[in-house]
């Protein structure tokens, strides 16, 4: 058993590191910058006010799309199924949490439990009924057929009265000791639970048989099947647990905003996964979650900022959008195996010189 | 004579718009290493290809043991039976040895079972079994394509061009591995040369655009130097 837990340690010791360094950033930044991990008590309330609460709700944003990248991650890099819709899953989560917590008059608590256990199974069914219908078409015929889908909810949503169309809705009845704006450092810790969870879930299934079997049919689909399995099962599998993770994700997203709306199925949260893990790098374990968080960071640190040339003052914010494409036409061309394969290959390169020297 | 392990009725097969077999008949008889011979474009990689079912034929029956395949899906004809070594060295190169190998397993322990045997015929898949398939040589990433159908129990095995661009002496030692298979299993195999052909095959079937033209035992083609001329262009 010790021995094993060394083994462990040794192994993993940097993944150990840096989860330790999560569990104590609030608490880090609170004592680097003077302010409380828990926001600043006002009356019997509390106020998210401060370096810490500011940063807390930025690593939740990260840890959310950081999900979201691995279970687009799952999908495409490891199983090579291409798909337009990943948005689906996430907004669609975010309306069930949404109309569970604020429509049906349960218990916050309850409300909360039953609506996220919702979310994941439905979206699951979901994803497995949309990979069914759908999985026998190749490729581009695939992902055009999620897009299609992802839109018409998205248009649904965006005109469904009950959900007050466009506008969307507020939530106002998350329990208390998740609610973003009074305990953020619950759902900070909930949050990383999660990704922690995501990402090691993600390892160890690629690491079985069944991931094998995934690698296989992202290499060549036909050889797959000429070696007797059956590809769809395996296809199926992967976007029904890709569309689950997916699903949690939005719900983080629903509790950390509190808000629902149509812009949760837009086309931006099927892009942004998708740009992480090829920015990051594709088909390894930790490419989105470094492409999630670096590109995160860059979008709230650069966007405020204002370059001054001569008399003219530009604000990044204005050319963001054109940033962030070039940024990912330089990472296609340049490194097409993004941050963690250019990575690999530089230090085997190194490894060889390192040798014959 | 045997009854057939597999039989090939006058099938048709379209790729797209291109009516690419028009009538092939082949008969594999049990133990036998059936080779099937004939130009470039005559049609032989697609008749394995319509044997497993990839492009599946619009007419005639494909029957493995007696029943017929046509029809089913590719992977349900792999798990009865039929071992498939496609051409060009189809491995799984982002894999290592043992995960290509292993992923071949049709039941828990099969790779346990045969691990010695395919060491034993390909001494280099022990040594680099812990490795990316895809470092592997050319002729190696051939014999692991091989040994890949030897992990399950496979009756009926179908190789493409086993030889295509190796060295002689890599090839050799190819022949010889097949040879070693064919003692336990039945054989159909396309190859394009002529003289690991003649040397390893029993009987053999000239293709041509399409259709198959002549079957027999080989020591009759080797003298027939007119029908070798005809149909496969080599004296």
């Amino acid at each position: 058993m010790t021995t094993r837990l060394i083994e462990n340690l040794r192994e993993n010791w940097l993944y150990w590191l840096i989860i330790l360094f999560l569990l104590a950033f609030p608490f880090l930044v609170a004592a680097q910058t003077g302010s409380s991990p828990f926001g600043e008590p006002r009356g019997d309330r509390m106020v998210m006010r401060g370096e810490s609460v500011r940063w807390q709700a930025v690593m939740i944003e990260i840890f959310i799309l950081a999900i979201l990248a691995m279970s687009y991650n799952l999908m495409f890099g490891f199983t090579g199924v291409l798909s337009f819709g990943h948005a689906l899953f996430f907004g669609l989560s975010g309306y069930i949490i949404g109309l569970m917590l604020e429509y049906t008059g349960l218990d916050n608590g309850i409300a909360l439990i039953l609506g996220i256990g919702l979310a994941i199974a439905i979206n699951g069914i979901l994803g497995l009924l949309i990979g069914l219908v759908s999985l026998r078409l190749k490729g581009v015929y695939f992902a055009i057929f999620t897009l299609a889908v992802a839109e018409m909810a998205f248009i649904f949503f965006g005109r469904f009265a009950l959900t007050r169309a466009e506008d969307g809705f507020t939530l106002t009845h998350v329990p208390i000791w998740l609610d973003a704006t009074q305990n953020r450092i619950t759902l900070y810790y909930v949050a990383l639970g999660m990704g922690i969870f995501t990402f090691f879930a993600i390892r160890r299934l690629i690491n079985s048989p069944t991931g094998a079997v995934f690698k296989a049919i992202r290499e060549n689909e036909d050889r797959a099947q000429s070696i007797g399995y059956n590809t769809l099962t395996f296809k199926l599998i992967a976007i029904t647990i890709a569309s689950m993770l997916a699903a949690s994700a939005g719900v983080l997203q629903v509790l950390l905003n509190k808000k629902v709306g149509p812009e949760l199925l837009g086309i931006g949260n099927t892009v942004d996964p998708l740009l992480m893990t090829i920015i990051g790098g594709i088909g390894s374990f930790t490419g989105p979650v470094i492409g999630a968080t670096g590109l995160h960071l860059l979008d709230t640190n650069i966007r405020e900022a204002t370059i001054t040339i001569g008399s003219t003052v530009l604000h990044v914010s204005d050319f963001w959008g054109l940033l962030l494409g070039a940024i990912f036409i330089l990472a296609v061309m340049v490194f097409p195996q993004g941050v963690v394969g250019t990575w690999i290959r530089l230090r085997m390169r190194w490894q060889k010189f390192t040798k014959s020297a | 004579m045997s009854a057939p392990v597999l039989e090939i009725r006058n099938i048709h097969t379209f790729i797209g718009q291109f009516h690419i077999l028009e009538g092939v008949n082949v008969s594999v008889p049990q133990g036998s290493i059936t080779v099937m011979l004939g130009r470039n474009g005559a049609g032989k990689t697609t008749t394995l290809k319509s044997v497993m079912g990839l492009t599946p034929p619009s007419q005639g029956a494909i029957l493995f043991e007696g029943k017929p395949i046509h029809g089913k899906r590719p992977y349900h004809i792999a798990q009865l039976g039929i071992g498939y070594v496609p051409e060009h060295r189809a491995i799984f190169k982002t894999l290592t040895v043992r995960e290509n190998l292993e992923l071949a397993e049709r039941q828990a322990h099969d790779l346990e079972k045969r691990i010695d045997f395919i060491f034993n015929l390909f001494p280099a898949m022990r040594q680099f079994y812990h490795y990316p398939a895809g470092n592997l040589s050319g002729g190696q990433q051939q014999m692991l394509a091989i040994a890949r159908v030897l992990v399950p129990e496979n009756r009926l095995l179908l190789i493409d061009e086993p030889s295509e661009g190796l060295a002689p002496v890599i090839i050799e030692e190819l022949m010889a591995a097949i040879q070693k298979l064919a003692e336990t299993s039945t054989v159909l195999l396309v190859e394009q040369n002529f003289r690991m052909a003649s040397r390893l095959a029993d009987r053999y079937v000239i293709l041509d655009d399409g259709q198959s033209r002549v079957e027999g035992v080989m020591p009759e083609l080797i003298k027939d130097e007119q029908l070798i001329q005809r149909y496969l262009g080599v004296a």
